[in-house]
């Protein structure tokens, strides 16, 4: 296949995806039923796991179908469904004509910095040996200040092929590298953060002291009065 | 498929999200849009990870493990977004069980005291 198929194909999936998502995300904010409208919250996340993959961005794909569809979204129905007052549904707040206007507001800025922006492209990049660590693999030798970045031997790079065609072919080992590396110590906050959100989330869902307790506060402060 | 574009759709997103916390009474619907936003952001950080270039190699220093690395800098941002998200999407919901049980409601405008 050559590159045009491959960009094309993707240029495809790419709006295909983007259009499940956003069709999802309306019915999330818009359903009156809570229970559908988490079903289409799993359909949107499911939908930007794909994009990531479009994106060539495989390991952040994976987490998100693992974290957000398998996870998130069965925390979500599972909040659903063990709130009886679910039958009332989501009702509209009255800021709803504002909230649309702040919503256009902001997808207007957004989408005219986009596109008034000169971003830099990945064809500005000249170093060959770079272009080719991007785009036919990626790989460490030595330790300490000796590490070198080699591409598989015998390779055949075009540096055409960096544009629109994929980067970083080897990113999750790349990906994981980086984490032990440069991003060790956010990599070991987001640890206890996450033991934390736990201990936090097990304190927060604690039964209630029982009604008993609840009367002799009341009775001992009523008496102190 | 530019950046332009992926950011278009970032930008929706986060524009639907935000208008969802703003138009829902019901809490857990609103925690569904703050999800949607997050998502708007990480479309964004990997969209650039993938269609702009690292400042490390644009410029004209030695070539380094780091600065290939460095190409990954969205994709990092985004496992850590998801983590937190993930994080807070739980603690958020222990918080709606908490509410429920203490006013028997999910409507934002009940939960204006802080002391139940």
């Amino acid at each position: 296949m050559s590159v045009m198929e491959v960009s094309t194909l993707t240029t495809v999936a790419f709006w295909v995806a983007s259009a499940m998502i956003l069709s999802l995300a309306v019915i999330v904010v818009t359903q009156h039923d809570v229970f559908r409208a988490a079903m289409a919250l799993a359909g949107t996340f499911f939908g930007v796991g794909v994009l990531y993959f479009i994106l060539s961005a495989e390991f952040v794909g994976a987490v998100q179908i693992l974290v957000y569809v398998g996870a998130i979204s069965v925390l979500m129905a599972f909040a659903v469904m063990f709130i009886q007052d679910i039958t009332a549904g989501s009702r509209p707040s009255q800021g709803r004509l504002v909230g649309a206007a702040v919503a256009v507001l902001i997808f207007a800025a957004l989408a005219f910095t986009a596109y008034n922006t000169n971003w830099s492209s990945m064809d500005e990049i000249t170093d060959p040996f770079a272009v080719a660590a991007l785009t036919e693999g990626y790989f460490e030798v030595g330790t300490g200040d000796d590490l070198r970045v080699v591409t598989e031997p015998g390779f055949t790079s075009e540096e055409v092929l960096i544009h629109n065609d994929g980067v970083l072919v080897d990113s999750t080992a790349a990906l994981g590298v980086s984490l032990i590396r440069e991003y060790m110590l956010a990599f070991e906050i987001i640890g206890l953060l996450l033991v934390a959100t736990l201990i936090g989330g097990l304190l927060l869902m604690r039964d209630p002291p029982s009604s008993d307790e609840d009367e002799a506060d009341a009775q001992t402060g009523g008496a102190s009065v | 498929m530019t950046i332009e574009n992926v950011l278009l759709v970032s930008a929706a997103l986060f524009a639907i999200g935000a208008y969802g916390v703003v138009s829902r009474r019901s809490l857990v619907t609103v925690i569904m849009s703050l999800e949607l936003i997050f998502n708007g952001v990480v479309i964004a950080a990997v969209g650039f990870s993938r269609f702009t270039p690292a400042a490390a190699l644009l410029s004209d220093d030695p070539l380094t493990a780091e600065a290939i690395r460095s190409a990954l800098t969205g994709h990092v941002f985004a496992i850590f977004v998801t983590a937190v998200a993930a994080g807070e999407a739980a603690l958020a919901f222990a918080l709606v069980f908490a509410m429920f049980r203490a006013t028997e409601s999910l409507e934002i405008t009940d939960a204006s005291e802080m002391k139940n």
